[in-house]
């Protein structure tokens, strides 16, 4: 049953006795939490420089405001730092601005994860990976940051499985999703630059994903960049199933996708990520023969259908292009959007 | 639920036709908005892919339950 989403104050004896209480309140993602006691979430709040009543955002929908004070409450229990508060607060701002939509993400029986990318010097301040094992276990502030990401969604956006969450196979991604691109290690443009923030500054950007699916290729751009595209071609994924969101007239869900590319930045010495975008939107399309045969599409197969090819993204730009991943240039990943680009559209925002 | 909800807060008597997945969660948005009692009309899941003619069907089937609900005797 949801909660009103208000502050609940309890007594426990032993740090265990908490653990457990905290699972019986119903504020655990299945694991064990750090019990958010007001002395720690006060100090995550006083580190955040922010008042703990200050409303970070919104979902008027469920009758939800996110103060810092919630945000400093998961964060704890996520087993964060206290100087992670500022990446999770904008965050959390992030995937409350209107055109990311949370209500669809977080509901959809789709069944999104938010991932979170964070850009700028904050990411060796902060040691969040960007390297070896991205999306893997083993670092605590990837680790803690997008676990608090998930329990700010249960918690503050009422985002609970079973009620609000009507995800139908989940998504592992949903404990935790947070990955940086390694910005200093190549000469492309970083993702937060690209949208429009100075090298300088820091951000997280949201993105509602799918999971990542792993691309393995021949360690040179086009060999990688075709088996890239062909993966986020691939029929089953949201993007190339019937478009009943948004501009139905196009006939499939037309959304954007993140691309991590890693191993050696000189592989890529002439390509640019404009290049790479370009390369990558061209060949991620399915023929209407395909769509029709997986039903996607509606009609009697005609002569023309193998040749005529629909764009599963709608523009370059929509592809966000990130540098990140191990030294291995043989590997790289694709995540599909969990939505229509009108259903949910990545957000980039500054980290103050 | 939340805009049948409103609407019939502001005066406007409404119907929300839900599929039967949603049961849970149809209760969870009328409890969260101080309308436990709200009288939503459930239908087999799912809608999305019905034929217009099927569609057609299955709303007759689920008007008198609609007008019931709208005169108030839902």
């Amino acid at each position: 049953m949801p909660d009103s989403g208000d502050t609940t104050t309890v007594q426990w004896d032993s740090a265990l006795e908490a653990i457990e209480r905290c699972y019986e309140l119903g504020w655990t993602d299945g694991l064990p939490v750090v019990p958010p006691t007001e002395q720690r979430v006060g100090e995550f709040i006083e580190r955040s420089g922010r008042p703990g009543e200050e409303v970070v955002g919104e979902i008027p929908e469920r009758r939800r405001e996110i103060t810092v004070a919630k945000v400093a409450a998961n964060a704890v229990m996520a087993g964060c730092l206290p100087e992670y508060m500022p990446v999770l607060l904008t965050a959390t701002e992030a995937m409350l601005d209107p055109v990311f939509n949370l209500v669809g993400p977080s509901s959809s029986m789709g069944g999104s994860a938010i991932l979170s990318i964070v850009n700028g010097p904050i990411c060796k301040e902060l040691n969040i990976n960007s390297r070896n094992n991205l999306f893997g276990p083993g670092n605590r502030a990837n680790a803690t940051i997008g676990r608090a990401v998930r329990l700010v969604l249960m918690n503050a956006c009422a985002a609970i499985p079973g009620v609000f969450d009507r995800s139908v196979i989940g998504h592992p991604g949903k404990y935790t999703y947070c990955i940086a691109e390694a910005d200093t290690e190549t000469h492309w443009t970083p993702l937060h630059v690209e949208r429009g923030f100075s090298a300088d500054q820091s951000t997280v950007t949201v993105f509602a994903g799918e999971s990542p699916r792993q691309v393995r290729a021949v360690g040179h751009p086009e060999p990688i960049l075709i088996a890239l595209s062909d993966v986020a071609s691939s029929l089953g994924s949201n993007m190339s199933t019937s478009g009943s969101v948004g501009d139905t007239g196009i006939g499939v869900r037309q959304g954007q996708i993140v691309v991590t590319i890693a191993g050696n930045s000189n592989l890529w010495k002439d390509w640019t990520k404009a290049q790479v975008r370009e390369f990558v939107h061209a060949r991620t399309q399915r023929s209407v023969a395909d769509l029709k045969a997986a039903m996607v599409l509606k009609g009697d197969p005609e002569p023309g259908d193998a040749e005529t090819m629909i764009s599963l993204i709608p523009e370059p730009d929509d592809i966000l292009l990130i540098f990140a991943g191990g030294e291995e240039s043989n590997m790289s990943s694709v995540i599909p959007s969990w939505g229509p680009k009108v259903g949910s559209t990545a957000v980039t925002k500054l980290i103050r | 639920m939340h805009d049948g909800i409103h609407v019939e807060n502001a005066g406007i008597p409404s119907a929300t036709i839900c599929t039967d997945r949603f049961v849970p969660t149809a209760q969870g948005m009328a409890k969260m908005w101080g309308a436990p009692d709200y009288p939503t009309i459930f239908t087999p899941h799912p809608i999305e892919n019905l034929s217009r003619e099927a569609l057609r069907t299955r709303a007759e089937e689920l008007a008198p339950q609609v007008v019931r609900v709208l005169t108030g005797e839902g």
